[in-house]
């Protein structure tokens, strides 16, 4: 017979365990009692129960110990405290320790009933929600790989193809009709690049990419910027106007890698611009950290979307010209900054603009010096 | 250019071979195609072709990797230069693009990433057979 939950009683008044095994008797739940907080925890391992009620008074080891036992061994279980000496205190005390109710005795059995039932079902939103964050982890991690090939594959034999027929056929074609296969060769490179991107941040272990690092040039990594989102800017006629305040130190990181992420940035500062409009890129050393921020004053972010838009598929509003994102962009510029040991943040007002900051720790010249001496073991043997 | 150089490319995608397939016989190459490991690897051992182009995900996974593998541990078939042409560089081992492949993973010539500019592939096939060459030249 398949229960509902499996529950286990704890308690060392052998009226209590009778009763209670009583009450919930007829009720699909299987029920295992003990006599105290040993045989408790041994049945435990044995049952892995959903839910267990504890007396917090007891011989030998006291309900309290027992409670700090099970968090350590499942802390998912669901544990309901018996207080025989109703004080709110030595409750409190036990949902400080990871209880999730208290019963003071005594109890009817409707009152019984019911916390038997509430606990129940919150083990059951336990068990969903870690199901759920599993799920999404593996979601995240698969989706990332099949998306790779499953996406990627027919993109790059479409833009072979387009290669090929480009210099195939160019020669014949007007000026018009050339500049549109470009074009497309351009829109489909940009969704590879994105793939691949996307690919390699959601799937690559964060040490593998650490371990590529070097000292970086943020003056560097903002050119590269700035040479990507140019072309994209000046079909909307918006200016971008940058201020590198140098000197700078270096950042320990991937010129590649941190120029994606901003790159992203940017090139959504523009998408939310208007015509005509400027995106201003500033970057400056503040103490150790080097601050890039990145300013537009275009259609913003509404105040009830703010808190979502570095999460993982999150798509915000369109652009200004309807431009519509996919939802990673900005997670995947949450996780590089991140990789890099930085922080993301931003400001909004709806109709006014945003401004994107990133900070990044700077390399002061001692660590510099050590990271160098670091490369240097690992090429020997 | 070439003096009809024989190559076999060896990828279960047929859209993709079309590409540069196209590319290659516009160079004249003379190009042969076999689209799964098995039968690429009964082309290569009946008839070695001056350079292999060789996709890396295919069939049940990386099996690529399997023949590149096998290649290299047959004394004939060892010379043939390989260039391996890739869906995901990040599949062969972690990797920035644009740089070197992991040179520990599997012995290959080269590596390039789907798709491929029509100039940069010339430019690899003929290096890498230009290259060959010299060796044959040097222990013969």
């Amino acid at each position: 017979m398949d229960f509902e939950a499996k529950i286990l009683i704890i308690d060392d008044e052998e009226i209590v365990l009778d009763s209670c095994e009583m009450i919930l008797a007829g009720r699909n739940y299987e029920i295992f009692t003990a006599p105290n907080g040993t045989v408790g925890l041994e049945t435990l391992k044995n049952v892995h129960p959903d839910l267990i009620f504890v007396d917090l008074k007891m011989p030998g080891i006291s309900g309290f110990d027992v409670l700090e036992s099970i968090q350590s061994i499942d802390p998912n279980i669901v544990c309901i405290v018996i207080t025989g000496f109703a004080t709110v205190s030595s409750a409190i005390e036990a949902m400080k320790k990871g209880a999730y109710d208290f019963l003071p005795k005594p109890f009817t059995p409707d009152e019984l009933r019911l916390i038997t039932r509430r606990g129940v079902d919150r083990r059951k939103l336990v068990l969903e929600t870690i199901a759920l964050r599993r799920e999404k982890e593996m979601l995240r991690e698969n989706f990332a790989a099949i998306i790779s090939h499953e996406l990627k594959s027919p993109l790059s034999a479409v833009q072979q193809n387009l290669y090929t027929l480009i210099a195939e056929i160019s020669p014949v074609l007007n000026e018009d009709q050339n500049r549109r296969l470009e074009r497309m060769k351009t829109r489909i490179s940009d969704l590879i690049a994105m793939i691949r991107t996307w690919h390699r941040v959601f799937t690559a272990d964060l040490d593998s990419i650490q371990e590529q690092f070097k000292p970086t040039s943020i003056g560097s990594v903002i050119n590269n910027v700035v040479e990507s989102i140019e072309p994209h800017a000046t079909r909307k006629d918006i200016k971008i106007v940058t201020s590198i305040h140098e000197p700078m130190n270096h950042v320990e990181g991937d010129e590649v890698t941190l120029s994606e992420a901003i790159i992203n940035i940017g090139n959504n500062a523009v998408k939310f611009s208007h015509i005509g409009e400027e995106v201003f890129i500033d970057a400056k050393q503040d103490e150790k950290n080097i601050i890039i921020a990145i300013r537009d004053n275009g259609v913003g972010i509404s105040e009830d979307t703010l808190p979502y838009i570095f999460d993982d598929f999150y798509s915000g509003q369109k652009g200004s010209q309807g431009e519509r994102g996919s939802g990673v962009g900005l997670a995947i510029c949450r996780r590089i900054i991140e990789i890099h040991g930085g922080k993301i943040s931003v400001e909004s007002k709806i109709g006014q603009g945003s401004t994107f900051k990133i900070m990044l720790p700077a390399i002061t010249g001692n660590e510099s010096q050590e990271t160098n001496s670091k490369a240097q073991t690992k090429v020997i043997p | 250019m070439s003096e009809n150089k024989r190559l076999l490319i060896i990828d279960d995608d047929p859209d993709f071979v079309e590409g540069i397939q196209s590319i290659l016989e516009g160079a004249d190459y003379i190009v042969d195609v076999k689209y799964n490991p098995r039968d690429g690897y009964e082309a290569l051992e009946k008839n070695p072709p001056d350079l292999l182009l060789l996709d890396i995900m295919m069939g049940r996974g990386a099996e690529g990797i399997m023949l590149a593998r096998k290649i290299r541990k047959d004394p004939v078939l060892r010379e043939i230069p390989v260039l391996i042409i890739t869906g995901i560089r990040e599949q062969m081992a972690f990797l920035f693009p644009g740089e070197p492949v992991h040179p520990g993973f599997v012995a290959v010539d080269e590596l390039v990433e789907k798709p491929v500019e029509p100039d940069f592939l010339l430019e690899r096939v003929s290096a890498l057979i230009e290259a060959s060459e010299e060796r044959k030249a040097q222990e013969g």
